[in-house]
Order: structure tokens, then sequence, then C-alpha cells
């Protein structure tokens, strides 16, 4: 690796492409390092790890994290595996709860997971439908006495995973009252077990990811469980399995090797596809399902793209996570996907027979660019080169846009019918107020008109003009140039390292569920490296992220 | 005729329960009520601007006229009071905002926008975040939970179409003062009517189900919150805040537990054939049945503050019932005269669904009238005009005869000088908050109610 690495530092300087985009169109300023250490400037990463900042380890903050709502549906499927059918029975108890407010693309981010009295009730109404289900279940019971002294033994066999750690004699006491207080009632023991259940699913213990901290010599870090849950969290989005509670009860998560070696143990599990969720987030993938698209337009689309769409990425991006030389640049520049049948007809290519999706060639194809990821921001009738544009510039070079000015016609879409859309926009760029700001979108956004709306490959647009995909990209660090079609667009983008250093911090956003701020300079160096290192392979980051200053530390406790 | 009791019965849900049938001799008499018969405010929400120099025909304070997009109104225009062309002034917020349609969406909410959440517009080098302050829905139901015990809930968030949540399409804020609080709408309305609604069989058996299911709740919430208190004492200050927001909200639930109501009109209704809510095509059947659980909450006393939104701001729903094919954001920034045709028609559909919220707050009785006579429901959009975002030329129009509160009838032209959040001042003065001067950040606000609007 050669080209000197832009060290992130990160803050929410990253990119600011064209700020305030009139006739100026240099590059983005250059990250700097942040202040939060003795150092500035910019710096390779090895250079901030070698500076007085980073000598000892230097954890950014580590908020009190509450389940997301896909940390919460897979903690309770992993939690009751040993009721029959729990699956649905999760999904179908969950489903009124309100998505979560986005930051950064992202539905995790700690500051938006505040519980309101909708997302209280929410958890209520799931306990309530999910007790039950434990209390009939002798094997998810796992005493048979049906007395006080079976149901202190519940308390404290399903409480340590449900808390995900063993729980203090007080707290076994306070739930032990809770059926005592059912029984005299006249309420019988399964109906006590229930009450157990429906409130420890509703306990701040179970819905927060809580974390105390312990010295760990002249640091503090997070206790043997505690990075037991940041490791299942990190790489399954649920809770503990039994392995890593018995880890964490032997003390055997202390050093990073032993932390490394459970990650790629959790790695290899089938669990590990719910990392899925990331993708889902970051591309947009969750968004598919609002796809509208117009039946005259597009006649005879599968009433179920959007779920074909989503499950030829899920199979794409699994495969590259599956292997460890599943790189960042083969997800943009890879010439092949992953089809059914189904979906093979609906891109016109031959191959696969079954619902099953199977590695097809697909020449002229650019991975996840040419993927569904562009396509949910299309429209009912077109493509949206200004969209398309918009995704990259955000997500994959995590450059910023500014806002269009008030108070001027802002027209993107009426000048000039009987032009293609790239021409109405070139014209619309002779206003100088619009120009410097939709160049940063409208010179990526063109490249992707060999697609259509709906994804299939194509040489004239919409009104049955010719494509013209050549376009000339300005205003980004080190991918300035002209490109003539989706492939070398993405080998541009595969070569860039504002992308990847981009993927690098959409990864720490989502995974460390907050953004990044100079007092991360440490740990964001430490992963750029590791990325590098790894040549830029997606799981080995997964691997990094759990052995970064942040992750195995915490920051020393305010004074309370 | 003897009165009879209305036996409350908790089916267990968490929501209000009620004994049927109704029968004639139930119903309050209304003489009895008049006197306090509660105050009641629903913001609605119509997204993208309209198109400004087509609203009126004609400006007149009372010889006004509704243009085309408008017309749907005509029936009702001596329950209204319209207020053309106030201003946002959002220029002022320099560059703690992102577009119009963000900021313009922070209407009820009119603080800067904090940082952090997305990279379009602020100030250079940080995202854009959410606003940092508090809507007036949930201000305004505030200070009804405070003075008002039996009301079950602050206030209602409800928005049309859309499950996901963003800066651009949350309209309600929760707060306080300085902090990105955003409240997430309800978007299905079978969960927000069983949510709140559960209205109960008079058998035994079943009562004996219910005082169970009680019971249980109200242990668990005592001892989570008993729980939660004692994390707190263990947790650094920003993380003992996010514990107390969860304690107020389990506080907030165990208000919703138990009570019972026998106000006329608090009946259940069918919500008929489930239909997807997120499906452009199903807007108007979802919307309306928002309509009428706004209606049956309010009918019921559930809450006196409702924020509905037909969708969030930027909607790029298709209006193919109107035979668009294009969205309606994609549209809204057309300049040309075949695109303000389709935003017209957009409109008046709008506003024509409207109507049937006043046709359903009519037919409610209450007090010798109706809701309608102790309702004000307060129309509002992002912008002016969608072409230009621009922040000048609101137009709100307050219906409803809020207990005489208004000068109803007329037409109103602030020429841009006085503010959507003066507007909301009057609102806060309306429900009976005179207190209340200025709403939002001091540069949005002139001090005072808007001048001229009372009776």
């Amino acid at each position: 690796m050669s080209a000197r690495i832009f060290p992130v530092a990160l803050v929410v300087a990253l990119g600011a492409a064209g700020y305030g985009c009139q006739g100026n169109l240099q590059g983005p300023p250059e990250p700097n390092v942040g202040s939060g250490g003795a150092v500035s400037g910019n710096l390779t990463p090895e250079q901030v790890l070698a500076s007085p900042a980073c000598v000892r380890p230097a954890p950014g903050s580590a908020p009190l994290r509450r389940l997301s709502n896909a940390e919460y549906r897979n903690t309770v499927r992993d939690l009751l595996a040993q009721v029959p059918g729990i699956g649905p029975a999760v999904t179908s108890a969950t489903a009124d709860f309100v998505e979560e407010a986005e930051s950064l693309g992202f539905r995790n981010n700690v500051d938006f997971l505040g519980v309101s009295s909708l997302v209280a009730q929410g958890y209520l109404n799931s306990a309530e439908v999910l007790a039950p289900l434990v209390a009939e279940n002798a094997e998810a019971v796992g005493c048979s006495t049906a007395d006080a002294a079976c149901a202190k033994q519940f308390v404290e066999s399903f409480g340590k995973r449900a808390f995900r750690r063993p729980l203090g004699p007080e707290e076994v006491a306070r739930y032990s009252a809770l059926y005592d207080k059912a029984a005299a009632k006249g309420y019988g023991f399964q109906t006590g077990v229930e009450w157990i259940v429906f409130a420890m699913l509703q306990s701040t213990q179970f819905l927060y990811r809580v974390e105390l901290g312990a010295a760990k010599g002249q640091d503090f870090a997070p206790s043997a469980y505690e990075i037991a849950n940041r490791l299942s969290y990190l790489i399954w989005q649920s809770m503990p399995d039994q392995a890593l509670f018995d880890a964490a009860e032997r003390g055997e998560l202390s050093d990073k090797k032993q932390i490394e070696a459970q990650a790629r143990r959790l790695l290899a599990d089938p669990k590990a596809a719910r990392l899925l969720e990331y993708f889902d987030q970051w591309l947009d993938l969750d968004r598919l399902s609002a796809l509208e698209r117009d039946g005259e337009v597009y006649p005879g689309i599968a009433a179920n793209l959007p779920e074909l769409l989503r499950d030829e990425t899920h199979a794409f991006v699994g495969s590259l996570l599956q292997s460890p030389g599943g790189s960042l640049s083969e997800l943009l520049t890879a010439q092949y996907s992953f089809l059914n049948a189904e979906l093979a007809q609906h891109y016109g290519v031959s191959g696969p027979q079954g619902s099953a999706y199977e590695r097809v060639e697909m020449p002229g194809r650019a991975g996840i660019l040419t993927q569904g990821m562009l396509l949910s921001h299309d429209k009912p009738t077109r493509t949206s080169i200004v969209r398309r544009g918009l995704k990259v510039r955000l997500d994959l070079l995590c450059d910023k846009v500014p806002a269009p000015p008030n108070n001027v016609q802002l027209n993107l879409e009426g000048l000039g019918s009987g032009l293609t859309q790239r021409e109405r926009l070139e014209q619309h760029r002779t206003d100088a107020s619009c120009s410097g700001c939709h160049t940063l979108m409208d010179s990526i956004g063109v490249v992707f008109e060999g697609f259509d709306a709906v994804g299939r490959a194509r040489t004239v647009d919409e009104s049955g003009k010719p494509v013209d995909t050549a376009s000339t990209i300005s205003a980004t660090r080190d991918l300035d140039g002209p490109v003539a079609d989706t492939a070398q667009l993405a080998q541009a983008l595969a070569n860039s390292q504002a992308v990847r250093d981009c993927y690098v911090a959409q990864s720490f956003r989502f995974f460390y569920g907050r953004d990044y701020t100079a007092a991360d300079q440490c740990s964001m160096a430490q992963l750029l490296i590791a990325f590098r290192d790894g040549q830029q392979s997606l799981s080995e980051l997964i691997v990094a992220l759990s052995q970064t200053d942040q992750f195995l530390y915490r920051p020393a406790p305010e004074a309370l | 005729m003897k009165r009879l009791d209305r036996r409350t019965l908790l089916r267990g849900g968490a929501g209000l329960a009620l004994s049927l049938p109704l029968l004639e001799a139930m119903l309050p008499s209304a003489s009895a009520q008049a006197a306090d018969t509660p105050r009641r405010i629903l913001f609605e929400f119509k997204a993208n601007g309209d198109q400004t120099a087509r609203r009126f025909s004609a400006t007149g304070e009372t010889t006004f006229a509704f243009g085309e997009f408008l017309a749907p109104l005509e029936p009702y225009r001596s329950d209204l009071l319209v207020l053309n062309k106030l201003s946002r002034r959002y220029n002022l917020l320099g560059d703690k905002r992102s577009d119009g349609h963000q900021q313009g969406g922070a209407s009820l909410a009119p603080w800067e926008s904090g940082e952090g959440s997305y990279p379009i517009g602020g100030k250079e080098g940080v995202t854009i975040g959410y606003v940092l302050g508090p809507s007036a829905d949930h201000e305004i139901g505030t200070r009804v939970l405070a003075t008002n015990p039996g009301v079950k809930y602050r206030h209602l968030v409800y928005r049309v179409g859309q499950k996901n949540n963003d800066i651009w399409n949350m309209h309600s804020h929760a707060g306080p003062v300085g902090t990105q609080n955003p409240v997430q709408p309800e978007t299905d309305p079978y969960a927000a009517y069983s949510r709140i609604f559960s209205f109960g069989s008079d058998d035994a058996a079943a009562q004996v189900e219910i005082e169970k299911r009680l019971l249980k709740k109200q242990s668990a919430l005592d001892l989570v919150l008993e729980e939660a208190g004692s994390l707190q004492t263990k947790l650094g200050r920003a993380d003992q805040a996010r514990v107390q927001q969860h304690m107020d909200a389990l506080r907030d639930i165990e208000r919703t537990l138990s009570g019972d109501n026998g106000a006329a009109g608090c009946l259940p209704f069918d919500l008929g054939t489930k239909l997807d809510p997120y499906k452009d095509d199903n807007h108007e059947a979802i919307g309306k049945l928002f309509q009428k659980i706004s209606v049956l909450a309010f009918a019921c006393d559930l809450t006196r503050s409702i924020n509905f939104n037909w969708s969030g701001n930027t909607s790029n729903r298709v209006y193919r019932n109107l035979g668009l094919d294009e969205g309606h954001h994609d549209i809204s920034h057309d300049s040309s005269d075949e695109a303000f045709v389709k935003i017209r028609a957009i409109h008046k559909h709008l506003w024509t669904m409207s109507t049937s919220l006043y046709e359903a707050l009519k037919a409610v009785p209450e007090a010798g009238g109706t809701l309608w006579d102790n309702t004000l429901v307060v129309h509002w959009n992002e912008l002016g005009q969608g072409d230009s975002h621009s922040e000048n030329d609101a137009l709100v129009v307050l219906a409803g005869r809020a207990a005489g509160h208004f000068n109803l009838g007329r037409y109103l032209d602030f020429q841009n000088k006085l503010t959507m959040a003066d507007m909301l001042v009057s609102c806060f003065h309306y429900m009976g908050y005179g207190d209340v001067l200025k709403w939002g950040d001091d540069r949005l606000n002139d001090g005072a109610p808007l001048p001229g609007l009372t009776a």
C-alpha cells in the first residue's frame, strides 16, 4: 500500500466535498487528526499510533447502548431458542416496534435509541406475548418441582442468560419476590414464572448492554462478561452463546488473542449471517420494499422484485464475508452475482434453474454498484442520475453535500422536454447556483445510465435515446478523472483511499453504535492499518473491530 | 330516565376499556358538561408546499374566495381562520439547518438543528442533526397531563405511509431544549388503535382475567422502575439521563393502565379489512383510519393533542388515484405549468380528505354540541411553494370552532412579517396557556400571539 493514508481523523470533517460549491470545486479538505490528542496535521495511522496520545489504551466514549430492534429480535430468538416456533412468534410479537430514528444512515446510533412511551409500550406488548411461551415450556423452565425453590433456580438460570451475566443476590431476591407476589395472590407456578419473564424482558438490564467495567492494570476495561457481550453483539447482533459465557466465567476473555480467537469462532458460525444487517442499513437494502415502479414503463416486473434484489445482495455479500479474501474491492467490482431462476430471467441472463441463488458470471456488472442498492433511490418511471450519484457521494465517499439554496427555483425535472435526463441536468448546471453542487452528484450518477430503474442493463433510456455513460469525476479526494462506464468507475472507487477510509468509518459507526470523534483517533488508526494489511478484507475488518482500544477498554468512570 | 353507570372493564391491554353497548341513557347531559369541556388541538401536515399564487382568487378579510385546490374548504368557511403568508425566518438560523424541507418540517419545533445525523447542509465540516427542542404538540400535551389526571396520553403522533424515520419526516420532538429527541410516529393504524383502545365485555370471568393482567403489569413496572433507579446510581450523567427517559416512559404507561371514561361517542369502530399501511395506493384509507382514531381518542378524552401527518415532508408518494405516475416531491420541483396542474390536483385531493376529519369531529356529540365545537385543527406544510423551497409564504388554516377562542370566517395576510412560531403561541393561548409568549428560537418569534385572531 503506497499512498499516504489519510488518517480519517476523523471527525466529522470527512468529506465536505466542494462545500459552498459555487464555482469552487477543489477537492475536499484533507481530514485532520482531531484535537483530542497531542497530534495534529495529516499523519499516517502508524504516526498516530506512535504519538503520545496512543501510548496508553485510548478508548473513546462508551455510552449505554439500548438494543436496536434488530438486536432485540435476535436476542429473544436466541434467549428463547428452546421454545418451538420462536422465530415467527418473535416476528409477530415485535411487528409493531417503531423504527429507530436514523442517524448517518444507521438505525442503531446510541443517541437515538432512547425509550419513549411508544417504545416502552412495544417492549411491554412483546413481553406479554413471549413470557407465557417460556412459562409453558418445561425445557425452558429447567426444573420440575414447580415451587418457590424451582422459581428461584429459574431466576438464576434464565436471568443469567437474559441479563447476559450472573445475577447478584439482591437481583435474585427481587425477581423471586415477584414470584412470591403472584403466589400470594393464589396464582400458580406457571403464572409466577410468566411474571418473572415478563418483567425481565422489560428490565433495563435486558434492554441495554449495561457495562460498568473494572480496573485493568492502570487502565479501565469491560468485565469478562461485558467483553463476551461486545463480541456477540459485534458479530451476531445478539446475546452470547454458552461457550462465550463459559469463557467469561473462566476468565478467558482477558487478552487480545483470546478475544480474536472467539471473534473468529463467531464469524464461522451461521449466526454471523446477521452481519448483513450492517449492509442492509448502509446500502439501504432495508428500503427496497418501498420500491414503486410504474407498470406501464416497466411491464411484467415481478411483484417480489424487492425481495429478489435484496436476496441477491445478501447472497453476494454473504459469500464475501465467508471468505477472508472477500474484499471491499471485490464488493465494488465483481463481474458476477448470485441469481435464482426468477432474477436471472429478470436480468435476461441464463443459468440458474431453481429458487436457490447461484453464482453467475455477469460481465459489465460491478458488484453492489449495479445491484439493488442504487435502484431503491430511482423513480417510479425512470432512473435518477442525481440520487444515484448522491448515494455514492454520501455512502461510499463519506462526502457532504450542501443544502440547495432557499427561495430560488430548483427545477430538477422540467427543463427542456425532449432531452435525455442527462441533457436536462447539463442544462440545469448552466445555472451557476446549481452547477457547483450538482456536479458532485451528476458526474457520478450519469455513469450508471447503462442500467434501468429495475436493474437491467440497457443501451437506450426511457425515452428511447441512446445512453451515454462517459463522465469526468471531479471534487473527490483521489479519484478525479474520466471514466467510460460503471466498470471503470468501480475500479476507480476500489482504488480510492477515500472509499477505503469511508468504509472503515461506516463500519465504526454501525458496529460501535455512534459516530467517531477526535477521541477515537487511536482506534481508528488501528482499524485503518488492519484494513490495509488485511487487503481490505471485509471479514478481517470485523475481527479487527474486536481488537481496538475502543473494543478492549472503557473510559474510566466519571465521578458520580 | 335513570342514568346508567358505565363500568370500566380493563381487558388488560394498556389502553382504556369500556363496556358496551352505549345506551341512550348513558349519554351525558349537555348542560352539566359545557363548562369544563376539554379543548383539543390537532396539527395536520401536508407536504412539499403548494402554489402560492393560486391559493385564493379573492383576498378580502371576509370576502375571500378559495382557489381551485382549496375549494373543498368552502362549505366550512364560517368555521375557518385562514392565515396566509407567514414567514419561517429560517435564514436567521444560518448554517444550523439543512434544506427548506428539513427545517420547515420542524415548524412545530422551531429550534436550531443540532449536528451528527445527515450529510446534507449544515455547517462546514459537520453533518446536520435533528432540531434541538420540543414541538408544540408535545409541550401542550405535557401541560395537559400535568393538570388533568384523567387524560392518558400526552400526545398521539401519526404519519401515513412511511415507516422509516429521519431528520426530514419526523415532525414531533420531545426535547428538552438543547436536546435532539425526535418522537417516532405511529404509522400502522391497526396497531395504533389496539394500543389505546380496548373495549371489554361485562363477562365476570373476563373481568377476573383483566384484573390479573393489570396486577402483572403493575407489579412488573414497579420492579423495573425500582431496578432502573438502582442502575442509575452506577452510571455517568449522560447514561443516567437515558435511563431517566426510560423511567419517565414507564410512568407514562402506568398512567394508562387503569381508569375509565363515560363520554358519549367513545365507541369502538370497525377498522375493516387490513391494508398495507405503506403502499401509496392505500394512503387515503389509512389516513382516514388515523382520522377516526384521532377523533375517537378525543371523544374518549385519551389525549388532547395530536400530531397527524399525511406523509413525511419531502414525500414522494405517487398519487395513482389522481392518474399521476411520478412522485409528489419530484413533481414539486418542476416549475412548469403542467407540473402545477398536478400539484393543485394533489392538494385538492389532500384538502378534500381533510374535510372528512371535520365531518368525523362533527359526528361526535359532546356537551350539547359536537367535538368540532371544542377542537382546533391546525393545517400546515413545510414549505410555501415546493419548486423554490420557499421558507416564506406559509399557509396555515385554522379549522374548527375551537371553543369560540378565534374570530372565524376570515382571511388574514401576514405579508411574511410574522411567523409560524407566533402562530404556535396563538395555539398555546387557545389551549389555555397564556403564559407562553414565544415558542422556539428567539429569532423566530415576536413575543406575542398573532394579532387579530381571537374573538
